[in-house]
């Protein structure tokens, strides 16, 4: 039994190790109603395509809440860069919707999907 | 999202992972490693450094990366125990520098050694004229092993027809006043015997004890938290803090 544990506690902590590295691809995605940020960003570039620059702005802030939330699970196994690169995309999305800029805030959202695409991967 | 609580996990990570890998690498020691192991050894602790604190890249390449390390030393070990022409290839072998107290010239090129370098590894072994050296062995770990001529090597008491008391290693009894009853056990005591040896130094209780071992001689060492020094020899040379 000894023994059995000398091996398996090793085992057992490098194998939690590794899930906590890859645990970035399932944490990102939707746990609760109000964490799920592609579906946000759709939401947004639907919003913006409109020219509905209020319901834009409510789906941004959406976007904020729910970006908000998803990083703090996915830190500990993804890239700070990408995670800044995300969150100062929505910050110029805030922007570029105040501003009714329609290809600035096209541009910011597209970024930041992809942003959200490589994160945890 | 704070950086620093990343880092603390990171940390939690990499010191665990680098604790169970070297572990796995075994029992070879700082004295034993030949250069490659050592720059190895930097390399895998580099990279470890990194899963701590390079945040700008995820934990995960670096942890394989460290991985992948331990797993082609751990390889090399492998390879180098089960076959000796790699161990031969793979670490090197031991080089004679002097033989018959005569330097191999060629052999130092090829080591890329001065003589001074030479006298330098002999006086590091206590000895520091040429004409006592029969053989003088580089080893793959960079220590030189030097065999003297017979007639430089210490007298022993077997040369002398002196009879000696068997030597071993000696058996803890008492630690931090805490009597140990399996060794006592072993050594076919008890401890109504042990107290009255300590009765015998002047002690009456085990716990004024801080140390006593038995050595295969029999002899006793005991050492008490009493100390009795009146005058401590500093052998400090500046006046510190302390």
């Amino acid at each position: 039994m000894r023994k059995f544990m000398v091996a398996a506690i090793p085992v057992a902590t490098l194998i939690i190790f590794v899930l906590v590295m890859i645990s970035g691809n399932f944490l990102k995605k939707p746990l609760s109603g109000d964490d799920d940020v592609p579906g946000s960003i759709e939401k947004a570039i639907r919003s913006v395509n409109n020219g509905n620059w209020e319901e834009a702005g409510t789906a941004a802030e959406q976007l904020q809440r729910a970006w908000d939330k998803v990083v703090s699970r996915v830190q500990f196994s993804s890239e700070r860069d990408e995670i800044n690169a995300l969150s100062m995309n929505l910050a110029r999305l805030q922007g570029a919707i105040i501003a009714k800029d329609k290809s600035d805030a096209l541009m910011e959202l597209k970024e930041a999907y992809e942003h959200w695409e490589e994160l945890g991967n | 999202m704070t950086e620093a609580l990343v880092v603390f996990v990171r940390a939690i990570i990499s010191f665990f992972s680098l604790l169970i890998f070297t572990r796995m690498l075994g029992k070879e020691q700082i004295s034993q490693l030949t250069f490659f192991d050592y720059v190895n050894g930097i390399t895998i602790g580099s990279i470890a450094a990194s899963v701590t604190t390079d945040l700008s890249s995820k934990a995960r390449p670096h942890w394989v990366g460290l991985l992948t390390w331990v797993a082609l030393s751990y390889m090399m070990e492998i390879i180098t125990m089960k076959s000796r022409y790699a161990a031969k290839l793979l670490e090197g072998e031991p080089a004679v520098l002097i033989m018959n107290g005569k330097i191999m010239e060629n052999v130092m090129r090829k080591m890329k050694l001065r003589a001074a370098d030479v006298m330098g590894l002999l006086r590091n072994r206590g000895v520091f004229d040429l004409n006592q050296v029969d053989f003088a062995i580089l080893e793959p770990n960079g220590q030189l092993s030097v065999l003297k001529k017979p007639e430089h090597l210490p007298v022993t008491p077997k040369d002398m027809n002196i009879p000696v008391q068997p030597s071993g290693i000696s058996t803890e009894l008492i630690y931090d006043g805490i009597i140990f009853e399996e060794n006592l056990r072993q050594l076919g005591k008890d401890r109504k015997w042990l107290m009255e040896q300590l009765i015998m130094h002047g002690i009456g209780a085990a716990e004024e004890v801080f140390y006593a071992a038995l050595n295969p001689g029999g002899s006793l060492y005991i050492d008490k938290y009493d100390d009795h020094i009146k005058k401590v020899t500093d052998i400090g040379d500046f006046k510190g803090p302390f």
